[in-house]
């Protein structure tokens, strides 16, 4: 009994779950449950469950599925282009029912029993659409404007589609094919010119490289020639630097030859120098010395004659000046002689007078007996006579008018010596004098040179001319002879 | 529908039909629509932007660009 009736709820169990699962359909991601049977209130007459489950009433309600997945159809179309071409148009139109319930339900409407069916449809809708697009085409926009082409499809189906439900994914114009050959002619003349740049490309590049080549060759060519002409210059130089080398040994003996003969050379002339300057020292310098002595004997000869000469000529002169002399001595002596005794007998005279004088006034007895000696010394008597005589003035304090000129004849009296001495001096650097004209020659020279030497002589004579105006007339031609004896021999004594 | 904004993949010539695609919010990823202009002026080029501003059902909008 309870076995019975576990068994009945079990049954029960399964009975319900097996219900439920009759009942219960679910909508897969791709497909749309489509359930009619019932009333619906959208007017459409069957209910869109898309995405999820949903319970139905067996034997009430049918549940249909419609594919939401994608359809492809393909397209293969002859058609004719606006120029009357026949061309073969292959594509593929990629579709699926929309995702609205509006489409869902145009779509379950048209399609739901002949979803094998879709790309049936679907193609001859497109190929109505292509032939009548390609009729308004010409190939050339075909192939150069394919999405032209596309886009005028669809939009030209897009309504019907619209219609069914569908929409378009894809729509794809694969190939159009040419049976007449028209699209490969049309490409012909193209290809041609393709061909025809591609040979003149080919052709230019080969003249290029065939240039470029004899160029090479001809750089080539220049560089063996240019490396050919430097190698030849090179072996040239090579030769001459050979030649030259074997050259260079006769080169350094001669040179060396050459610096022997320089040296010899020198040696000659070195050799000829000294030879001159021993002959100059053997020949010419004992012909000058004998020249020289010859020369010099010559000179000396001469000078000893002249010499000679002169010693004769000073020893004659020499001669002459003692012979004077001797004479002058024997003068002077003898003026000597006279002067002391006229010097002796004017001091008697003066004795005389000054006795006379203090006996009676002055006398000129006196006077005459002092006139009446002897040259010089009645000079010397009268200038102690005047000199008495004026002593016997200032005595007597008679002033006369002229004391003075009696003093300067004093004064000139005593001086004497020194006047003649300088008037002497002109003859006193003279060592050697030769008088032509003799003795007489001789005083007048001394008379010359007593009157150079001093000038106031002169005066000295004229004051005794005048002083000796009141004594006798031969008085004045005595004292002359005595003044020219002294200086004579005062240079003598010089 | 009205107000979404969508992307051309057709070209929508003067008078002709092009193709947007639109993603509509009831439903999970974006779907065609055949597309009109709305006011005709130039040609719409694919890629450009639009905004539907009417919609034929089931698939049909009217568009203007973005």
């Amino acid at each position: 009994m309870l076995i019975g009736i576990a068994g009945g709820v079990v049954a029960g169990i399964v009975l319900l779950v097996l219900l439920f699962k009759l009942m219960w359909r679910v909508a897969e991601p791709n497909e749309a449950l489509v359930i009619s049977g019932s009333k619906h209130g959208e007017g459409l007459g069957f209910r869109i469950i898309t995405g999820r489950g949903t319970l139905v009433v067996p034997g009430v309600q049918v549940v249909r599925r419609l594919s939401l997945d994608l359809n492809e159809a393909a397209l293969d179309v002859e058609c004719v282009t606006s120029q009357g071409i026949p061309v073969h148009v292959k594509g593929v139109v990629i579709f699926k029912v929309g995702d609205d319930p509006s489409s869902i339900a145009n779509a379950a409407r048209r399609f739901l029993d002949q979803q094998k069916m879709m790309g049936q449809r679907v193609h001859n809708v497109f190929a109505g659409h292509l032939r009548s697009i390609v009729g308004g085409l010409t190939v050339e926009d075909m192939i150069r404007d394919r999405e032209r082409l596309t886009g005028e499809t669809r939009s030209a189906s897009g309504i019907e589609m619209e219609k069914l439900g569908l929409i378009i994914d894809s729509l794809q114009i694969q190939e159009i094919l040419d049976p007449t050959g028209y699209i490969t002619n049309l490409a012909a003349p193209h290809a041609a010119a393709v061909q025809r740049d591609a040979r003149i490309a080919a052709a230019e590049a080969d003249r290029r490289a065939t240039e470029a080549e004899q160029e090479a060759f001809a750089r080539k060519a220049e560089a063996t020639r240019n490396s050919g002409i430097q190698q030849a210059g090179y072996q040239a130089e090579m030769d001459t630097a050979a030649a030259r080398a074997l050259q260079a040994g006769p080169l350094a003996q001669a040179a060396a030859r050459q610096e022997v003969v320089v040296q010899e050379t020198k040696v000659a002339e070195l050799e000829a120098h000294r030879k001159e300057q021993q002959l100059q020292a053997d020949v010419r310098k004992p012909a000058d010395a004998r020249a020289y002595e010859t020369r010099t004997k010559a000179e000396a000869d001469r000078d000893a004659r002249i010499s000679a000469a002169e010693a004769l000529s000073r020893e004659t002169d020499l001669k002459t000046a003692a012979e004077a002399n001797r004479v002058k001595v024997a003068a002077a002596a003898e003026a000597e002689a006279t002067r002391a005794r006229g010097l002796a007998a004017a001091e008697a005279t003066r004795a005389t007078g000054e006795a006379q004088a203090a006996a009676e006034a002055a006398k000129g007895l006196a006077e005459a007996e002092a006139a009446r000696a002897k040259g010089l010394a009645e000079a010397e008597a009268t200038r102690a006579q005047g000199l008495a005589e004026a002593e016997g003035i200032k005595a007597r304090a008679a002033a006369l008018a002229e004391n003075q000129e009696a003093v300067v004849a004093q004064q000139l009296a005593e001086n004497w010596p020194a006047i003649v001495r300088a008037g002497a001096d002109a003859f006193g650097n003279v060592e050697h004098m030769v008088l032509l004209n003799g003795a007489e020659g001789m005083s007048e020279m001394f008379a010359k040179a007593l009157t150079m030497g001093g000038t106031g002589l002169g005066l000295a004579r004229q004051l005794l001319t005048s002083m000796n105006t009141g004594a006798p007339a031969e008085a004045p031609a005595e004292p002359a002879p005595a003044t020219q004896v002294i200086p004579v021999q005062a240079d003598s004594g010089n | 529908m009205i107000g979404l904004v969508g992307r051309v993949t057709g070209r929508i010539g003067a008078g002709l039909v092009g193709e947007v695609m639109v993603s509509v919010p009831e439903r999970p990823g974006s779907e065609a629509f055949l597309a009109y202009r709305a006011v005709p002026g130039e040609p719409l080029e694919p890629g450009s932007m639009v905004v539907v501003v009417d919609y034929q059902p089931p698939r049909t909008v009217y568009v203007e660009p973005f």
